[in-house]
């Protein structure tokens, strides 16, 4: 007998669900290979080819969930594993007082493969190596560098999903990204300065397009002058915040108090519940009429466009906020149904075939506005322009945050002047989303993606794409990262 | 739920196992070096929220990871997949890797055989713990929340893992690792209360007595008050302790200190926190995470870090090490901090003793703002109440705090003894509550 189809394996796990008298069951079965070629202080510190493979079901039994997972893709431990979901799920029923509803999708039957100009898989090794130590060599050509680090990161999912209900998806996806930092140190003082590419579904040609050896002199001159640059003065300030930063501060505060199953105290033992509790959905004022934030997982390239999401929902497009009311969660089939909407969002993903889907944020993006990067620095008196991510960190209902970020300038009577050093900005997430009174038309409009978005226990990895233009916001509080200000 | 799921659970990677893995890659590899690596992780978490289960799961992973070098040429691959074929594919695939990767001077070859301490790594009670016992211990932590009318959302996990490490330079370890972890939020109304445990054994995990401290927290959270940001008194529980000493656990990289970017820099030798402080490594403590050996193949060992407020040590690699001529790397999975001179039995007797402070049961989100100084930032979360004349007088709504523990701990006013402290965004350590007489909190959220 012959090596078995993945078809073969994940049927016989469903004939497994079946026969059980389950109502549900779902088998994915995925293999992922990941390539990370990591470059510290001019020299190659690891490249690693890391292949993932197995398999996991996950059982609804009389309105409770079992999953069970392996990386054993055998005719013996199929069956091993789905009796398992199954008996996990008949444990999780024995205890039960509410039973899991899950929302109605369509059958479907598809297959979803990631476009791409140049498999990055198919680039030579030593071409990716010189272009990390070429960049680090770069860095270090600025006088006062002390350290440099630069990488690159592929991979690839192919995976199968099966439901009981007749949906058959198969995937083959890709995405992949670079970065450089470069390091000064001045006056017993250090800071970092950094580039890099957004996370994106594509190929090899987002590296080639990015133009590391371009950008190395320019970051390596930032860093510089960062860390020599003036400390900021506490207190109130405009901010024109750049879109690479504002994919942070949109995901931190917006995206995850939209994730419904935190608004229903899902995550309330680790990650934390959201002030977007269901009572606001449709009237509560979120931000400013400016503020308009969609979650679009059908746009290109983007992380959570993967056609389907890990309940065999179809991707969609909706608004969380609309002219700043608070309006549309992320949702999945199980909490869809418990307010009241009849089909999820298709934001349910596991970042694995070990792990059981989750709901995570979705691409949700700040709508373009108007005007022009000039006007919106143009109207600001006394103000600082703040480029990439920095320190962050948020309350477990996303009410009070604390942002950083990698480049600070100075806006001084409507122009960017100076860089500054150690800026850090707080407040209140519907108050801070209020203080927007621009955002810039969408030929500024950038993405950014995050893979590292810890969420759950055991703890996983979401992806998405943030996007947006650079926005202002009037008078917000800025204190030095100094230490006691 | 039936038993017969412990009957038909996988077999871990057993020692033999592992050798017979690794001499099929070690006896065929070309390389001038190959190291071997398993991985074999079997673990199983029952999550609960408003008082039910709504995530039960149970994963079988096996990784086997293979480094070669030619020179100083070096790649790794990795796999899921033990069947021979896929084993050796590995090492092409890793061999491919590292023929055509420029030299890495930082490259050494693996460490020669080692003598690694027997470390009592796992525990029989835990391995056997299936998704029944899971079940059970949480139903236990749900029922005493539902008798008090209030809501439940935690975890109970366990987890056994075989860890290997080979190489043609004759170096082998192999030993079985248990982890056993509760974890509770309970809510009442708005406010929760939290407490938590990670053991090797699950018979510590405490369900009940932990449960109970949950629920009284979040009693007397409700209806907090409102306190200006500032500068105040903090009594920190070893979990709030352990949050900020983590931080500092994660600074101690040698190679950043050589090159002038670390908080640490040329403070070696130096005083760094009250001189009553001192930080271990207790590798053999039960209460502990300890190993036989590390991810280098480095054999584990007791170590103190920091003696009587002094930095004594840093976290080299290999490279580092060398470099500097460190001949011995001590490691720091098992971290203990303790206080000279007599300590409060518990943190109720801190808090009798204490005249005005915040008492602050657990940080969240604790990231760095300024790594020149450790600058930290965080929130308060769980049960962060206001202590007056020697009481809890009530709680009040979460900070957020902006401070270096390299400031902060420049004086303790009062300690208990280290006890086991544990948070979700860090790993266990043996830590005191301590009362320390300045700590800032740059602003207050809304709950």
């Amino acid at each position: 007998m012959g090596t078995p189809t993945w078809d073969e394996l994940a049927e016989l796990a469903l004939r497994r669900i079946t026969a059980s008298g389950a109502e549900y069951g779902d088998v994915r079965i995925q293999h992922s290979v990941t390539e990370a070629i990591h470059g510290e202080d001019r020299r190659i510190a690891s490249v690693s080819n890391i292949e993932d493979s197995g398999f996991g079901v996950r059982v609804l039994y009389h309105g409770a969930w079992g999953f069970a997972a392996s990386s054993i893709l055998s005719l013996e431990e199929v069956p091993r594993v789905a009796d398992l979901a199954v008996e996990i799920a008949k444990g999780s029923a024995s205890i039960a007082t509410e039973k899991v509803r899950l929302a109605e999708e369509p059958v479907h039957r598809d297959r979803v493969v990631t476009p791409c100009r140049i498999d990055p898989f198919s680039i030579a090794l030593e071409k990716k190596t010189d272009l990390l130590l070429n960049t680090m060599d770069a860095l270090h050509r600025q006088a006062g560098i002390v350290r440099s680090s630069a990488g690159l990161w592929a991979r690839r999912d192919r995976k199968l999903f099966l439901s009981t209900e007749g949906t058959h998806l198969e995937f083959d996806l890709l995405a992949g990204q670079g970065d450089c930092t470069a390091t000064a140190l001045h006056d017993g003082r250090f800071s970092s300065r950094s580039f890099n590419t957004p996370h994106l579904r594509t190929g090899y040609e987002l590296i080639e397009e990015a133009d590391f050896p371009r950008e190395a002199p320019r970051v390596a001159g930032q860093a510089v002058e960062k860390v020599q640059a003036p400390a900021v003065e506490a207190g109130l300030y405009d901010l024109i915040l750049d879109p690479e930063h504002l994919s942070l501060t949109m995901h931190e505060s917006c995206g995850h108090p939209s994730e419904l199953d935190r608004a229903l105290g899902y995550e309330a033992n680790y990650a934390g519940t959201s002030f977007l509790t269901t009572d606001k959905q449709g009237s509560f004022r979120f931000g400013s009429p400016h503020v308009t934030l969609v979650a679009d997982n059908t746009e290109p390239q983007t992380l959570a466009a993967t056609g389907y999401d890990d309940d065999g929902v179809a991707c969609q497009q909706w608004d969380i906020v609309r002219d700043g009311i608070f309006v549309g969660y992320c949702t999945n089939r199980e909490v869809a149904p418990q307010i009241g909407e009849t089909r999820s969002r298709g934001s349910n993903r596991a970042d694995g075939w070990g792990s059981v889907p989750i709901v995570r944020i979705a691409n949700i993006g700040l709508a373009p506005g108007a005007a022009t990067l000039d006007q919106l620095i143009g109207d600001v008196k006394r103000g600082i322009a703040i480029e990439g991510h920095g320190s962050y960190s948020i309350d477990q209902r996303r009410y009070n945050f604390q942002f950083g970020g990698d480049a600070f300038w100075l806006i001084e009577n409507g122009r960017r002047t100076h860089m500054l050093r150690d800026v850090i900005y707080h407040g209140i997430t519907p108050e801070f989303w209020n203080s927007c009174d621009g955002v810039a038309d969408r030929s500024f409009r950038r993405r950014y993606g995050f893979i590292t978005c810890g969420k759950g226990q055991p703890g996983q990895s979401g992806w998405m794409t943030h996007a947006a233009s650079p926005a202002r916001f009037r008078q917000v509080a800025v204190i030095r990262g100094e230490g006691r200000s | 739920m039936t038993g017969s799921s412990v009957k038909s659970w996988p077999k871990m990677t057993s020692r033999e196992e592992f050798r017979f893995l690794a001499d099929l890659v070690l006896t065929r590899s070309s390389g001038d070096h190959t190291m071997v690596k398993l991985h074999d992780l079997h673990s199983g978490t029952t999550r609960f929220a408003n008082n039910q289960v709504v995530q039960n799961v149970d994963t079988r992973r096996g990784t086997l990871a293979v480094t070669v070098a030619f020179g100083r040429r070096h790649g790794t691959a990795s796999t899921t997949d033990f069947t021979a074929g896929s084993v050796q594919e590995t090492l092409k695939r890793a061999e491919r890797i590292a023929r055509v990767s420029p030299d890495d001077p930082e490259y050494l070859p693996p460490p020669r055989s080692q003598s690694f301490a027997a470390c009592e790594t796992a525990r029989p009670e835990t391995e056997i713990a299936g998704p029944a016992r899971r079940l059970e211990y949480a139903n236990e932590a749900i029922g005493q929340c539902r008798m008090e009318n209030l809501l439940a959302a935690g975890i109970v996990s366990s987890s056994v893992t075989s860890v290997g490490i080979a190489a043609n330079n004759g170096l082998f370890g192999c030993e079985t690792r248990t982890d056993a972890r509760f974890s509770l939020t309970v809510q009442a109304g708005e406010a929760t209360g939290w407490n938590a445990a990670a053991h090797r054994s699950i018979d510590h995990l405490k369900i009940q007595e932990r449960t109970l401290a949950a629920i009284q927290k979040a009693k007397r959270g409700r209806e907090p008050s409102e306190l200006p940001p500032g500068q105040y008194p903090v009594v920190l529980e070893p979990a709030a302790v352990a949050g900020l000493w983590t931080w500092l656990l994660w600074s101690l990289d040698a190679k950043s200190y050589q090159k002038g970017t670390s908080p640490f820099a040329g403070k070696l030798r130096e005083r760094m926190v009250d001189k009553r402080l001192t930080l271990a490594n207790a590798p053999g403590h039960a209460d502990l995470f300890g190993v036989g050996f590390t991810a280098d193949g480095l054999p584990s060992g007791p170590s103190t870090w920091i003696d009587h407020g002094v930095l004594t040590q840093l976290a080299y690699d290999r490279f580092t090490a060398q470099a500097q001529g460190v001949q011995v790397i001590p490691t720091l999975e098992a971290p203990v901090l303790s206080v000279h001179g007599a300590a409060c039995g518990t943190v109720q007797d801190l808090v009798k003793r204490t005249d005005r402070a915040i008492l602050v049961t657990n940080f969240w989100y604790i990231r760095s703002v300024n790594p020149t100084n450790l600058t930290l930032t965080g929130m308060t979360r769980d049960g962060t109440f206001l202590v007056d004349k020697g009481e809890i007088v009530c709680a009040v709504k979460n900070f957020r705090f902006h401070d270096s523990p390299l400031r902060a701990f420049q004086q303790i006013d009062a300690w208990t003894t280290p006890m086991e402290a544990v948070t979700a965004e860090t790993g266990k350590m043996l830590a005191p509550a301590m009362v320390l007489p300045q700590f800032h909190f740059s602003s207050v959220t809304r709950f």
